[in-house]
């Protein structure tokens, strides 16, 4: 949030442009060289490399298409694309629908501000423990003799365990939701906590109801949280691997599962296209979401 | 609008929320005190012992479980979060620094520096084995990955910085300079004691996102595990609750290292209202 709102903040500044002088140029040099050798070069290496010659353990500089056609040609590789789509599309519906409502508590209804920081703080300590222990903590809660499976059989609800929780897409759905729909409420909460209230008076004193309410004021004045949400999200999920490679037994496999697997087995040069691939699919998701709605003008 | 109680039915849902981001945790913090080796990764507790938290520390016999190898993944993986947190903090105070004054293409420098941390880790880890494959250097997790870290690390600094010297008055360092007092030492005595609370919210961030940074460290480290590469080995196995005690441990040291922030953040703070009041005095 904070980012959108300072990169909006340097571009004001650039209106009343100044050569970088001397000393300025000098504090920044060593942060824009760190990131042109060890950011920018690595992704130009990844394009370059993947019109590579891949022979069986090594990579020559010879140019061809070769590993471009065996990608689209692949049933495996275009498989893991889908996979990566799919899974991308379900996740970002799941972190809205069950981020939403909790925004829309702690952003619109709770009033008092201090509880509204305990909820946020809450659900951000999480973070602060080891991403893959989180990932690893769904093991026991859904697996065949896991405390999900448990609590419905002593509930009664099911006789037999359900297997299909665990190693299974569903185990990687549920895992990604719960990991990363805290992204989504952040912004959700923010944009919810900043909507004048005497808005929604207004309207409930001539007569709308909630949903009318929501409909017309609040769902339209989130739409940018949920937006910048959709994007940490997006760039998130789509990068992944590991929650895949722990929660479904290599059942399911992302573009970040094919490029590791290549990693290992020094295919580089597949690896490569599936990186470029990956790096165009995220680039095409953050463009579209960004058409939807306007940053620019809505922060 | 029914608003009181759809205030509740939110609010138990909130709740429920709640549960769903805790559940797990909580269950994997229950199940590490299985009884062992015996006992595994599930519900009954056969018997509540530490056995694994032992065996984490390969004071149990040894058994068919096979200890985590964590002891020298930890020391290089605090090395690591060291390195990374000091080189990614003085890049972030020195590029922020230059951000106060106007320049002609901050908007592209910006974006450059915040594009480090949203590009995915599998990415720029692959861009740079191949890099460093092509120009024949040894990955290692003190070379390549560590560059890669900072490449993280430095944007989450940078933000951090702006935000701070946004809410900076410039009046202060200019009345040091008038007053003849070198750059250098107006930094020092002036500037530095200012942002002081960025600069600590800058490095508790580096340091624990390097910590716990495993997919740029998988391509760019070479041989030498890390302490989430450790972990991530683990994936392809059996899971015994000694991976859940050593989760419990990671997940208590992480809250030291936020009790220590909070801790400094006060003192800091404390101390600027001493000085103020001198100051008023």
């Amino acid at each position: 949030m904070s980012m959108m709102a300072v990169a909006e903040q340097t571009e004001a500044e650039t209106v009343a442009e100044k050569k970088p002088g001397g000393k300025a140029l000098w504090l920044l040099a060593p942060g824009v060289l760190w990131m042109v050798l060890f950011l920018v070069l690595p992704m130009l290496m990844m394009v370059y490399v993947s019109f590579w010659t891949q022979t069986t353990f090594k990579i020559e500089p010879t140019l061809t298409l070769k590993s471009w056609v065996t990608f689209f040609t692949s049933d495996t590789y275009l498989g893991a694309l889908w996979t990566t789509v799919r899974i991308w599309l379900i996740v970002l519906v799941a972190t809205v629908l069950v981020g939403y409502p909790a925004a829309l508590y702690v952003g619109l209804f709770v009033k008092n501000k201090a509880l509204q920081t305990v909820l946020l703080v809450l659900c951000v300590i999480p973070f602060w423990t080891s991403f893959l222990i989180r990932v690893l903590a769904w093991r026991p809660m859904l697996g065949k003799e896991g405390a999900i499976n448990m609590i419905l059989m002593n509930l009664g609800i099911t006789d037999a365990p359900i297997e299909v929780l665990l190693f299974s897409e569903l185990s990687v759905i549920i895992g990604m939701t719960q990991i990363y729909c805290v992204f989504m409420v952040g912004p959700i909460a923010f944009m919810l906590g900043r909507i004048d209230h005497s808005v929604i008076e207004a309207a409930q004193d001539l007569g709308a109801g909630f949903w009318r309410i929501f409909r017309t004021i609040i769902l339209p004045l989130s739409m940018p949280g949920v937006v910048v949400g959709a994007i940490f999200v997006s760039v998130m999920v789509l990068g992944e691997f590991a929650t895949s490679a722990a929660l479904s037994g290599r059942k399911v496999n992302l573009l970040g599962n094919i490029i590791v697997t290549q990693v290992g087995s020094l295919k580089w040069a597949f690896a490569a296209v599936a990186g470029v691939v990956l790096t165009i699919l995220m680039g095409a998701v953050i463009a579209a979401l960004l058409r939807v709605v306007d940053l620019r003008k809505e922060l | 609008m029914n608003a009181s109680g759809m205030k509740l039915g939110l609010g138990a849902y909130t709740a429920l929320f709640l549960v769903f981001l805790y559940g797990p945790l909580a269950v994997l913090a229950i199940l590490s005190f299985q009884t062992g080796p015996e006992g595994g990764p599930q519900f009954p507790i056969i018997e509540w012992s530490t056995y694994w938290y032992q065996h984490l520390f390969g004071l149990t016999p040894p058994s068919r479980i096979a200890p985590l190898p964590i002891e020298q993944a930890l020391v290089r993986s605090l090395v690591l979060a060291v390195m990374t947190m000091i080189v990614s903090t003085v890049l972030g105070v020195t590029a922020a620094q230059a951000f106060r004054r106007k320049f002609r293409g901050s908007g592209v420098v910006f974006y450059l520096i915040v594009l480090g941390m949203m590009v995915p880790g599998v990415l720029v880890g692959l861009g740079m084995a191949l890099v460093a494959n092509t120009l024949g250097i040894d990955r290692h997790w003190w070379g390549t990955a560590f560059v890669l870290h900072v490449v993280y690390t430095f944007p989450f600094a940078f933000l951090v910085m702006l935000a701070i010297f946004n809410r900076f008055d410039p009046s202060m360092e200019e009345a040091s300079w008038s007053l003849g007092v070198t750059p250098a030492r107006t930094f020092r005595k002036v500037t530095f004691p200012l942002i002081f609370p960025g600069v600590l919210s800058a490095m508790l961030f580096a340091f624990t996102l390097s910590y716990d940074e495993f997919s740029r460290t998988l391509f760019a480290s070479g041989r030498d595990l890390t302490l989430p590469l450790a972990i991530y080995g683990t994936f392809s196995v059996e899971v015994h609750p000694n991976v859940f005690a050593f989760g419990v441990l990671t997940t208590l040291f992480s809250f030291a290292l936020l009790g220590t922030y909070a801790a400094l953040m006060t003192l800091s703070v404390r101390r600027a209202k001493r000085v103020a009041i001198q100051e008023e005095a």
